[in-house]
Order: structure tokens, then C-alpha cells, then sequence
């Protein structure tokens, strides 16, 4: 996780000026000022985590277990009880259904809120503040509320069968078949204003002309939205649909607040899983194990996104012209 | 249909359609709310009570500042915790998002201007923020307790300060990318060096921007729940972490004192995120939305 | 005082050459002008000298002095940009003022100062104005004052007037020539506009990518242009240009296109036959009286500009042939008649296949 940071291999020039030369030192030094504190600390902080928890990924401790350094080594045999753990496997099935269910919902509802909300209309500050505000609510009050209304004679069963006329009374929170889909509604409620917040700020910075061109020359709206505004918006959509995927593949305060992964192990997610084994069993080493390969995976899947984020970056440069790198030439 | 009657039922149709999500972003945030101002009979009934009759500042008055007559209750909660919680919160938030912003600016100038980073690092520098904590943070509070950072506000400070200088670094780079470079060009011919257009023309330039990054970060330490809970016991508990407290505490369903806690926790944030709401989208943006 | 010379400076951009090998002087108190086409390398020779480019190689000196390894900010020079570059967060007064508070001038001194530039290019009223507050004309009022202050000894003036209508444009370029004179400092102005480099130019230097085509006076550049290029970028309209050829024939040399048959001067004598473009500005074709004319020409569109009419003829060539008289006496001729032109022998250009001009100088 640490961030290696390598010089950039200086473009060998034949002459350069006393000046340049004065320059590229300033730069150099400047840039290693700034950066060789945060790295030690990164290094500092980062290192000997990362260096424990493989220890312990290696070693069978647990808290009962006297000093930790005493441990026993065991090898591999942890990462093998970890990946024949059929408890593991749910959960990561778990995981990536609620993040994927969370993320396509958040971004649907998002996309449609902005896309209703781009053009300006009497109103539209109104609703954009309170389409922020589920954003603005801390993830672990969302959990609470969620509790005080999602019981099964609470006020939303209440409010849904007075406005349908017919007794409506899921067990939201009790209904191991439910459960998962909940927290993934709370999820979509909690998050879908990001989701619009990027959406109408893409919608928005997308230049009028080419529309309006496409539209004398007769063009519908279906086939604007599909032909002209998607194809500029594709690196918004990218961005907005992997932010939510890995913060939604993060998420712990509302399953864990609300649910403790139950009922059952109907809501138990990897982060879930992984901090019952850690904090509930204490199986420090177990969960060491487990992290690590969460980890594993999710820094290949990151690793993914920049790959694509970046990708989608050189689109746009070559699209409006690079404007940051316009402006740093070399100039001063 | 015509034209303009077309767009009339376009445009009904949209407020149709944002006021039902309206109704719906809207309505848990009521019901906290309301909920607050209940009295105890009213929290968990059925029918469920939708406006709190009479209203009652019990809940607010017992959970922050146990005030004597409630301290009594069978739903008495506390000796005043959450106050202390309240300072904490706003100390370690505050903090740790002022060094992130202080840090993230300066590298931010370097990568605008001198390109100190790579774009490949700088997307790099986002996995300090991917990576879920929950994989680290087991050893982490081994490590911490080794050095005596557990429980302590210097060590929730530090992670916060490490974990939110990407979108520190990312949010103010996409403001100072937006100084020309010739205002510093003609400040630098008209004789000021390096550090004095800096502090001179670039930094008020960007300052409503920085304030904006700080705001916006701060929503995000303020209600960090995973890293807090482990690496805080009792010395230095956050919000977040003192809510989640009170269910355990206590036997039976205690949401309106609950609720109030709540709203103290959620009303600066949303008066925060209410004073950036334009500038919330360059948080998240990265470089993919141009202006 | 400031002498400013460049030695073979060379300015490249990765595998991109925006400056090949450029030597010239500027002599002290000179309004030199550096004009073509944009990409031709003019406005990186200007950030060079100001200390914002490094030559690749190459040196500058001022007064004698190798500038190469000094900051922008030790080199006693005053720029003025394109964007006017305006502090935004600062007042007219505070922008003037920067400048003065960076050389640590004491304030009674500085407010001393600032009104008496502001004055100076009749600003006077704005001085508590923000930037945002002041139009385009105003702002480049205000960045020449801000410049002006420091006391610089050569301005730089980066496309200074692009950004402003044709009108501004005007006064303002009034105001930089008062300026000059009255300062008697080096001015050195980078534009794409021929009319201000005519205008303003002690000498014009014109560029085409990344050299140097030609240094004059303005009246030498407009009649004596040494090829193709400068002939065709100066003046408006712009020169006519005919594709030919030479031929010798009894005693005489001819020019012939399909609708020219002229005969050339004396000292066109020696030029070989072959290909060549004939130039001659619009101004020097004349309506013939009588019938020693050289040609016979349609009309194709008539233009009164009050103090002058355009006639615009076809000569089978993708532009029209232009001529240029006086008064509106031809506005009443109608497109399509037939007209004898006679073009003045003395002012005739010719072009070579390379658009090199042949011989022929005056």
C-alpha cells in the first residue's frame, strides 16, 4: 500500500543552462522536502503493519496465547483453512453482490435524478440540496435511523401500506432472505447523491454546441442521449461506477451497526467476517490470513480501476486538450 | 402533441419524478429528527407516531448534558460523554484534515506546476484510499499499542492524516490547475520570488478552494466509524463511535435519545456539506469532469 | 538603457523546433516588432528573453551582458501578456503597486508612484476598481501601468492587443506609440497583425517558422518584401499574385498567364525564362485611360470603402485581381464590364518557383 516514489528519469538534453541546471535542482530538492517526510511516515505507519499482519498470516496467535512473538509458525495452513472456508466464500460472494447491487442501483437513480436535473428549472437548488443531504448523513446514524423505522411495525411498513391500501409488513432487518437487500437499499439511499453529483456535474460541463448541432440536424433524444452524451460522459460513468464499487467492497458501519452480519450470517460481508474472526473469535491469525488475501484481491482490483481510470484521463486529454499539462510547461 | 405541450408534461413528469426521490431522501432524515423531539412513550409504538406530540427537548437535554432530572430515568444514558465525545471528534476531524489540506496543497503545487508526481503515482497515491482499512487495521492496533498511539488522539489523528491526503492532494491540484500560469509569470517579472508569489497571488487565489478541500474531507473524518472503533476505547471515543455505544449500554430500544445524538452528529455535517454543495463533485472527480 | 542582441538562439519543444538559429540586435530604444503567422516561434523568442523559456542554445545578452542564467525577475525588463494577467484578488491600485512593493519602494513613495502612472495612461479613476470591474481596454491600461511602474528598461508586449476590438485596438496601439515616445525605452512586441506591426515598428522583424524571413523599416518590408511570403502578409488588401511565365521575345521580356501579356522593365532583363509569380499591390494598378493599357479584365465585384473603391477583377486565378482608386469615382462601374488595367512597371514584384524574389530592386 505504500507509495513508492521513484525519481523520473531526467530527459538527457545536450546543454542545459547554469539556470536549468540551478532549477532542476530547486525542483528536486523541493519535491523530496515535501515528499520524503510522508513517505518515511507512510513507511513508518504502513510497513510494520503490513510486516505483522503477514506474522501473523504465518504464525497461529491469538490473544490467550501469551507473547505474540512466540508463536507458532504454521505456514501456509491458515491461507488453506481461510480458502476452504465455505463461510469465507460466502461472504465474498456476499460482498461482491452488494457492492455490485449497490453500485448499479446508486448509479441508475443518480444518472436519472441528474439527467432530470441538468437543465436548470424553477426549483432546482431546493432539490439538489436535499438530494445531497442522505450523502451528508453519517453512515453509522443511517444504520440507527434505519433501525428506528425498518422494524416490522414501524413507519415505513406503516407509510407503505397506508398510501397502497394493502397490509405490506416485510421483516426488513429479521428476514435472513431481506436482510442483505436492506443494508443494500440503505446503501443505495446513503449513496446515490454521489452517484448524482458526479452525473450532473459531467452532464453539465458537457458543451452545448455538439447537441444543439445534433438536434437541428434532427436527431431524437434517445439518440442524442445515446450517441452524443454518452460516449463524453463514458469517463464520468467509469469514474462514478469504481469509486462506488470499492467503497461499497469497504463498506462496514452500517452492516455492522445494523446487523451485526445477521440475522443468521445473511448480511456477514468480508469486512464483517474478517472483524468477527478478528475482534468476536479472536482469531487474530485467522483474520490475518483473511485480510491478506482481501487485500491481495482488492489491490489487484485497483490496480484495474487506475488502469481504466487512466485510460479514460488520455481520452479526455485528447478530447478538450490537456489543459494541466499545458500548464506546466517548463517555463520558470 | 405540440411542442410546448410536450414540454409541459416533461416537465411534470420531473417534478413528479424528483419529488417522490425527494419524499424519499428526505423522509429518514425527518423521522431521526422527529424522533428526537419524542417523548419516550412515543419512540416505538404502533400506530407509529409521525409528529412528536408534544414535542420534548428531553432527549437533547439528557443525552448532552445529563441534565439532573433525566439523569434519573430508566433511559438515562450519561454523564455527559458525548460533549467530551463532541470535543474529540471536532479536535481529531479538524486536525488531521488541516495537515492533510497543509501537506496536500504544497504537493499539489509541486505536481501542478514541476510535476513532482507522475499521473501514474498520483492514481497510486488513491490506493492509500481504496484499500478497505478493516485489512490493516487488526495489526494496526497491535502496532499501535506497542508505541502507545491506542486510545490517543495523536494516533486516530495520524491514519485520519494518511488516509485523506489523496483526496487532498487530487481536490487542491484541480484548483490551483485553474491559476493561469501567467499571473505568476507577471508577478515573477515584476520581481516577487518563488515563495512570495506563492503566499502572494496563488494561495488567495485558491483560498475559497482549500477551504472547500478542508470542508469536504472533514465530512469524511468526521464520520470515519471502522478505524475509530478499534483504535479508541475510552480515553478518546468520537461521535460515530459514542452512538453506537449507546445500544449496548442499555436494555430495550432507547431511539429518542439515540436520535438526538444523531442529529448533534449530523447537523454540522450537513451545515459543512450545505457550504461546499457546489464544490462536492471536484472531490470526487479526479480530472474526469472539465470545466 | 538596454541593448538587447541574440546569437544564435535555439529554442526546440522535444523533437519540435519553435526557434532555429536566430540572430539579431535590438538596439537601444528601438520599437522592434516580431510578426508572422502563429506557430512561427515570435512569442517564444519573446519568453526567452523575458527568462521564461530556456534556450536550447544560444545566447542573449543585454547591454552586453549574457542573460542566459539570470531569473526573469533580475533582468530589468517589463512584460506585458496576452491575457493582461491581472491579479484578480488585488485592486487596480494594489496591481499597480506589486511591482514597487517587491523592490520594498516605502509606501508615501509607492502611492506617489501609482498615481502618477495611472495618470500617465488615464487610469486615474479606476484605482480603486477591481480587475473584474474593468473592461478589456481598461485591464490592458491597467497591465501596461502595472509594467510601467517597475521602470523597466525594454517592455515586453506579448499579442497585447488581441483580445480587444478593432476599435480598442487602435486607440490602444496609439497609446503604446505615445508611450514609446515619450519613455524613449525598447519596446519589443509580439503579434500576428501586419497593420499593427506597420503601425507601431521602428523595425519588423517577420517569422515563419522558427526563422527569421526578413528585417526592415515597415516601408521597406511592404516594398521591398524579399519573397512570396512577406509580399502576401503585408498590406490590406493583400498583394495580388499572378502565376506566369518569363518569356524573351524580340528584345523585350515579357510576362504571360493566360490573362496577362506584359512587358517587363529594364531591369527585369536578365531574368531566365521559366515559371514565376508576378506581384503588384493594389494600389499601383491603375483604371487606363486611353488604350495603353496592359490588360482587359471583367469586373467582378465592386467595393466603395468611401475614400477608396476596390475593384476586384477575375484573371482566371482562384483570388480576385485587386485594384485600388481613389474617390468613389468607379463605384458606379457594375460587375461584368470589361475594364483596361494598366499595372506601374517601377512596383512590379516577381517570384520565382521557390517564391524567392528575382532581381528587380529598386
Amino acid at each position: 500500500m505504500s507509495v513508492a516514489v521513484v525519481a523520473a528519469a531526467d530527459d538527457v538534453q545536450p546543454r542545459l543552462s547554469m539556470r536549468e541546471v540551478s532549477r532542476r535542482r530547486a525542483i528536486k530538492r523541493f519535491k523530496w522536502s515535501i515528499l520524503s517526510p510522508l513517505i518515511a511516515l507512510m513507511g513508518f505507519v504502513l510497513l510494520p503493519v503490513l510486516f505483522l499482519q503477514l506474522y501473523f498470516s504465518l504464525h497461529q496467535w491469538t490473544v490467550y496465547l501469551g507473547s505474540w512473538w512466540d508463536a507458532d509458525w504454521v505456514g501456509l495452513d491458515l491461507f488453506k483453512e481461510v480458502l476452504t472456508d465455505p463461510r469465507f466464500g460466502w461472504a465474498a460472494v456476499r460482498s461482491l453482490m452488494f457492492a455490485t447491487g449497490s453500485t448499479i442501483g446508486c448509479f441508475l437513480m443518480g444518472f436519472a435524478l441528474a439527467y432530470l436535473m441538468y437543465k436548470p428549472f424553477r426549483g432546482q437548488a431546493l432539490y439538489y440540496i436535499i438530494f445531497i443531504l442522505p450523502m451528508l448523513t453519517v453512515p453509522v446514524v443511517v444504520a440507527y435511523t434505519a433501525e428506528m423505522m425498518l422494524y416490522q411495525s414501524g413507519p415505513i411498513n406503516d407509510a407503505i401500506t397506508r398510501i397502497i391500501g394493502i397490509e405490506f409488513k416485510p421483516a426488513w432487518l429479521t428476514n435472513p432472505h431481506i436482510a442483505l437487500p436492506t443494508v443494500m437499499l440503505l446503501e443505495i439511499w446513503n449513496w446515490t447523491p454521489f452517484s448524482f453529483i458526479i452525473m450532473l456535474a459531467g452532464l453539465s460541463s458537457i458543451p452545448k454546441e455538439p447537441i444543439e448541432a445534433a438536434e437541428i440536424l434532427g436527431a431524437s433524444k434517445w439518440r442524442i442521449f445515446w450517441e452524443v452524451q454518452i460516449p463524453l460522459l463514458r469517463p464520468v460513468i467509469f469514474l462514478a461506477l469504481i469509486l462506488r464499487f470499492l467503497e461499497a467492497m469497504a463498506e462496514f458501519p452500517k452492516t455492522w451497526a445494523l446487523l451485526q452480519g445477521g440475522p443468521g450470517t445473511a448480511t456477514e460481508t468480508l469486512p464483517v467476517y474478517i472483524f468477527i474472526t478478528t475482534w468476536q473469535y479472536f482469531q487474530i491469525s485467522k483474520g490475518a490470513a483473511m485480510s491478506y488475501i482481501v487485500m491481495v484481491m482488492m489491490v489487484v482490483i485497483v490496480l484495474i480501476a487506475i488502469r481504466i481510470l487512466r485510460q479514460e484521463k488520455q481520452t479526455l486529454d485528447t478530447v478538450y486538450g490537456n489543459k494541466a499539462a499545458g500548464n506546466s510547461g517548463s517555463g520558470s | 402533441m405540440i411542442k410546448s405541450q410536450r414540454r409541459r408534461a416533461t416537465s411534470i413528469v420531473r417534478y413528479i419524478v424528483l419529488s417522490l426521490w425527494a419524499v424519499i431522501a428526505f423522509f429518514p432524515i425527518y423521522w431521526m429528527v422527529s424522533t428526537s423531539f419524542k417523548p419516550d412513550t412515543q419512540w416505538f409504538t404502533w400506530p407509529p407516531v409521525y409528529f412528536p406530540d408534544p414535542p420534548t427537548l428531553d432527549n437533547y437535554l439528557n443525552v448532552w448534558f445529563g441534565a439532573e432530572q433525566y439523569a434519573a430515568t430508566q433511559y438515562s444514558i450519561s454523564s455527559q460523554k458525548p460533549l467530551i465525545s463532541l470535543g474529540n471528534s471536532a479536535i481529531i476531524a479538524s486536525t488531521s484534515t488541516l495537515l492533510a489540506v497543509l501537506f496536500g496543497s504544497v504537493i499539489a503545487y509541486g505536481v501542478s506546476r514541476y510535476k513532482i508526481l507522475s499521473e501514474v503515482r498520483m492514481f497510486q497515491l488513491l490506493m492509500l484510499r481504496m484499500i478497505p482499512p478493516i485489512v490493516i487495521v487488526a495489526p494496526l492496533s497491535l502496532f499501535y499499542s506497542a508505541l502507545g498511539l491506542l486510545d490517543s488522539m495523536v494516533g486516530l489523528i495520524l491514519i485520519y492524516f494518511l488516509t485523506s491526503l489523496p483526496y487532498a492532494v487530487w481536490m487542491t491540484k484541480s484548483f490551483i490547475d485553474e491559476v493561469p500560469r501567467e499571473i505568476e509569470q507577471a508577478a515573477e517579472i515584476l520581481g516577487a520570488s518563488r515563495w512570495r508569489t506563492v503566499f502572494e497571488i496563488v494561495l488567495p487565489l485558491i483560498r475559497s478552494g482549500l477551504v472547500a478541500t478542508f470542508l469536504f474531507i472533514l465530512i469524511l473524518t468526521w464520520s470515519e466509524y471502522l478505524l475509530a472503533l478499534i483504535l479508541t476505547k475510552t480515553q478518546v471515543t468520537t461521535l460515530p463511535i459514542e452512538l453506537s455505544k449507546y445500544q449496548g449500554s442499555t436494555e430495550g430500544r432507547v431511539y429518542g435519545r439515540q436520535a438526538a445524538l444523531a442529529v448533534g452528529i449530523t447537523v454540522p455535517l450537513m451545515i459543512v456539506g450545505l457550504i461546499i454543495r457546489k464544490h462536492l463533485a471536484r472531490g470526487f472527480s479526479f480530472g474526469m469532469v472539465r470545466r | 538603457m538596454a541593448r538587447i542582441e541574440l546569437c544564435n538562439l535555439e529554442k526546440s519543444f522535444g523533437a519540435v523546433k519553435a526557434v532555429k538559429d536566430l540572430s539579431f540586435t535590438i538596439e537601444d530604444g528601438e520599437f522592434v516588432v516580431f510578426v508572422g503567422p502563429s506557430g512561427c516561434g515570435k512569442t517564444t523568442t519573446l519568453r526567452m528573453i523575458a527568462g521564461f523559456e530556456d534556450p536550447t542554445s544560444g545566447e542573449i545578452r543585454i547591454d552586453g551582458r549574457v542573460v542566459n542564467d539570470l531569473e526573469p525577475r533580475d533582468r530589468g525588463l517589463g512584460m506585458v501578456f496576452q491575457s493582461h494577467a491581472l491579479f484578480p484578488h488585488k485592486n487596480v491600485a494594489q496591481n499597480i503597486e506589486f511591482g514597487l512593493r517587491m523592490k520594498n519602494v516605502p509606501s508615501e513613495e509607492r502611492v506617489k508612484r501609482v498615481r502618477e502612472v495611472a495618470e500617465m495612461v488615464r487610469i486615474g479613476h479606476l484605482l480603486e476598481k477591481m480587475p473584474s470591474q474593468c473592461s478589456g481596454g481598461e485591464s490592458q491600461r491597467v497591465a501596461l501601468a502595472r509594467t510601467l511602474v517597475t521602470n523597466p528598461s525594454t517592455f515586453l508586449l506579448d499579442e497585447p492587443l488581441s483580445s480587444l476590438d478593432a476599435k480598442l485596438r487602435r486607440e490602444l496601439r496609439a497609446e503604446c506609440d505615445r508611450l514609446h515616445q515619450a519613455l524613449k525605452r525598447t519596446f519589443i512586441y509580439v503579434t500576428h497583425d501586419q497593420e499593427e506591426a506597420m503601425t507601431l515598428a521602428d523595425r519588423i522583424v517577420v517569422m515563419r517558422s522558427g526563422e527569421i524571413v526578413q528585417i526592415g523599416s515597415p516601408m521597406e518590408i511592404y516594398s521591398n518584401p524579399v519573397n512570396y511570403f512577406v509580399a502576401d502578409f503585408f498590406g490590406s488588401p493583400s498583394m495580388n499574385l499572378v502565376a506566369g511565365e518569363i518569356v524573351q521575345e524580340s528584345a523585350a521580356t515579357r510576362f504571360r498567364s493566360p490573362a496577362f501579356d506584359v512587358v517587363l522593365p529594364e531591369n527585369f532583363k536578365a531574368t531566365k525564362p521559366g515559371a514565376v509569380t508576378l506581384g503588384i499591390r493594389p494600389e499601383h494598378v491603375g483604371v487606363a485611360l486611353g488604350d495603353n493599357g496592359d490588360v482587359e479584365l471583367p469586373v467582378r465585384l465592386v467595393e466603395p470603402l468611401g475614400k477608396d473603391t476596390l475593384l476586384y477583377f477575375d484573371a482566371g486565378t482562384e483570388r480576385a485581381f485587386i485594384a485600388v482608386t481613389e474617390g468613389l469615382g468607379m463605384a458606379e462601374i457594375t460587375a461584368g464590364e470589361r475594364i483596361t488595367l494598366s499595372l506601374d512597371r517601377r512596383r512590379i514584384h516577381l517570384f520565382d518557383t521557390e517564391g524567392r524574389r528575382i532581381g528587380g530592386a529598386r
